[in-house]
């Protein structure tokens, strides 16, 4: 049906409304996605003569890649990093803490202030603060306590480096897991509870009948959020460990900069964001998928 | 009406004016508040000769990241017009990539020229003829070790003489005093460090004491690569040099802050700074009478010889692309005179590059640093050529796979030889 000239202009009042929020995201979003395509097909370099003269070399960035062995160990270091921070770590304890902020529990306020705290102190401090805990010696907090119970002393950050980025990463997420878990929670009705208590289910079936299927749109959202959001993570990491000791914490997003602003190969470092960005999509797109099977 | 022109005029005098002003500002770029405080009187001096304002900025970020935001800056064109660079490896790939103004006219014509060691100015040279740095500081590197450690446990504190005395003494020390014999610095974390702290020392004496070729090929598949990364495997697998700490992201601070003060540590590659900051006057941990606890031996070639390896330490360049170069060039100048390099050498522990330095009554208070100025006479160095930067960052990888025990010399040679080679193409490497 044809359009008459009132609609044509509300639609044109559309068009130059949302004209900013384009070129924005033009600007800042899809032309520097695109440029990172275009660089990761080229031989760009920070310094030396490719970065007076870059060539075009096709796909000879990610095949190197695939044949690099440090990206496939950074592959599996983000893998593990994202499931025991990001998925087990913060989603459980998210979940605990939200559950229990539904509850009328004493120092409700403290409690929930104490879990939104580490939001509050910048990546890079946050990551300073824990090396001072983490650190080797007898004089580092960790290992003060271990004191205390007659165990010896390690250092920690060498000793069991990803262990300790996962938890550092688990402690920073826990609030941005509860409140968007809260959020999800407040929308099962109570009634839904009382019927299923009248019939006599116990917590645990009230839990993985009610709470669980129900609230599987938000688990799902927010593992999406999580997911990404922790393959993104860099200062952190950077701050704790720069990606050592020998590899053994070097995140996607350590690796990417080590390749870009370490070894100044802009090309190479490119191709690494383009596998991420892929990567990003893939979860995406699982997410979208398990939406529209579940919703 | 009136008015409205008159305002015009002043608005585009205005503009006119600060725009000028602008252009008679000078941007310095220092790494650190040490280097800022000894470049003082070179910025007064600048102020004051040619009526500019120097405005100094400080990076204060370690040297990795102070290079990575100074090349960030070099590629968009907005970079300091005067700055230093932490390592010298990194200058002929700035010079390849066109980021410096070549100085080899106005360095040449220059009073303080004539002055300067051999080693510095030869140091200085790019593979293409031209000069793009001043090289008023050195960096002189040898292994420093405990005397008191090695008396204590009956050990010989006589100069080694090959690579295999230095090897059996580091066996030595580790035997009868339990403390590590040698450290040299290793792995991705040191950065430049690896190469410039270790390998290097070590090549200079080896048997392929060069890795760039006449043409500006690498020479890395060479039996003395080979050999070097052995010198390291026999340290790493015989537990002489401490390792773990060397794995974290500030790999110095153990080894050379705290285990070699301890006596935990009995030996060390470190530069002339070494007496003064790291375990001296200035040092948070000082060993006390360091000088004499602390004794110097040069790094032995691998069958016989003895090298003084100098570095540019901090060389300064221009910016290719700086608005007025000529100006630049000047107070780049000024910043070499001999007064500049005292006030470096008294605040960061780098050597003077000009000989006269050794006539300035206040460097001759600085008595760590007088016998090492007088060795840079006989100073060795490396050829440079563009693609250092990435041999050194190769380097760096293949030491860390012989930290982490995952390849032997060979398997740690193929790295950097597999790394310079994908990153710069295969014909780099001969």
């Amino acid at each position: 049906m044809a359009m008459n000239l009132h609609e044509k202009r509300v639609e044109r009042q559309l068009l130059w409304i949302l004209l900013p929020s384009l070129v924005l995201l033009v600007a800042f979003v899809i032309y520097p996605a695109l440029y990172s395509i275009w660089l990761s097909l080229t031989n760009e370099a920070l310094t030396g003569a490719a970065a007076a003269n870059p060539r075009f070399v096709g796909l000879k960035n990610y095949s190197r890649l695939l044949a690099d062995g440090k990206f496939w160990n950074s592959l599996l270091v983000t893998f593990f990093f994202v499931i025991g921070s990001a998925v087990i770590g913060q989603f459980v304890l998210g979940l605990v803490s939200a559950m229990a902020l539904k509850r009328s529990i004493r120092f409700k306020r403290i409690f929930s202030s104490i879990i939104l705290l580490p939001n509050a102190a910048p990546e890079v401090v946050a990551g300073f603060m824990w090396i001072s805990m983490l650190a080797g010696g007898e004089h580092a907090t960790l290992s003060r306590i271990v004191m205390f119970f007659g165990i010896t002393p390690a250092d920690w950050l060498q000793v069991f480096p990803l262990a300790m980025i996962i938890i550092v990463n688990t402690w920073r997420g826990i609030a941005t897991a509860m409140i968007l878990l809260t959020a999800g929670l407040s929308t099962i009705p109570n009634e839904i509870y009382e019927a299923a208590r009248m019939d006599g289910a116990t917590p645990s079936q009230m839990f993985r009948r009610i709470t669980v299927p129900l609230m599987m749109p938000t688990i799902l959202l927010y593992m999406l959020i999580s997911a990404i959001s922790t393959i993104a993570v860099f200062g952190l990491v950077y701050a704790l460990t720069r990606g050592g000791p020998g590899g053994a914490t070097e995140v996607i997003s350590i690796y990417l900069y080590n390749q870009s602003f370490t070894a100044y190969q802009l090309g190479y470092g490119a191709a690494v964001a383009v596998v991420v960005l892929l990567i990003s999509l893939v979860i995406g797109l699982v997410y979208v998928r398990s939406m529209k099977v579940e919703v | 009406m009136k008015k409205t022109i008159l305002a015009g005029l002043c608005a585009v005098l205005l503009a006119t004016t600060s725009s000028l002003a602008h252009a008679e500002t000078i941007r310095i770029a220092n790494h650190g508040q040490a280097g800022i405080d000894a470049l003082k009187p070179a910025v007064a001096n600048i102020e004051k000769k040619f009526g500019v304002t120097v405005e100094v900025i400080e990076y204060p970020a370690p040297d990795k990241d102070y290079l990575s935001k100074l090349l960030t800056e070099l590629a968009a064109g907005n970079a300091p017009d005067v700055f230093s660079m932490p390592s010298a490896s990194s200058v002929a790939d700035m010079v390849a990539a066109g980021y410096l103004a070549p100085i080899t006219k106005e360095f040449k014509a220059w009073d303080g020229y004539a002055g300067f060691y051999d080693v510095a100015k030869e140091l200085a040279v790019s593979p293409d003829g031209e000069t793009y740095v001043m090289p008023f500081m050195l960096g002189i590197q040898q292994i420093y070790f405990r005397r008191d450690v090695l008396e204590k446990a009956g050990i010989s504190t006589e100069q080694p003489k090959t690579w295999r005395e230095l090897l059996d003494r580091a066996a030595e020390i580790k035997e009868k005093s339990g403390a590590y014999g040698l450290l040299l610095p290793a792995g991705v974390s040191w950065g430049t460090g690896a190469f410039d702290e270790g390998f290097q020392h070590l090549i200079v004496g080896s048997k392929t004491p060069q890795l760039v070729e006449a043409d500006g090929t690498f020479d890395l598949n060479g039996e003395g690569v080979k050999d070097v990364f052995g010198f390291y495997k026999e340290l790493i697998d015989k537990d002489l040099m401490p390792v773990q700490p060397l794995l974290g992201p500030e790999p110095w601070i153990i080894p050379k802050y705290e285990m070699f003060p301890s006596g935990q540590l009995a030996a060390t590659t470190c530069g002339s700074w070494c007496y003064i900051f790291d375990w001296g006057r200035e040092s948070k941990n000082p060993i006390p009478n360091v000088t004499e606890v602390v004794g110097t031996w040069t790094v032995p070639g691998q069958d016989g010889g003895e090298y003084v390896l100098a570095n540019l330490a901090a060389p300064w360049g221009v910016s290719a692309k700086s608005s007025n170069v000529e100006l630049a060039i000047k107070a780049l100048l000024e910043i070499g005179a001999v007064e500049t390099q005292v006030s470096y050498a008294a605040r960061i522990g780098n050597i003077p590059a000009s000989r006269d330095a050794a006539k300035d009554p206040e460097f001759q208070k600085l008595t760590e640093l007088v016998p090492i100025h007088a060795a840079a006479e006989n100073g060795v160095f490396l050829k440079q050529a563009s693609g250092f930067g990435t041999v050194a960052e190769g380097v760096a990888r293949a030491t860390e796979a012989l930290l982490r025990k995952e390849v032997d010399a060979a398997g740690a040679q193929q790295i950097l030889v597999d790394y310079v080679k994908e990153t710069l193409g295969d014909e780099v490497v001969k």
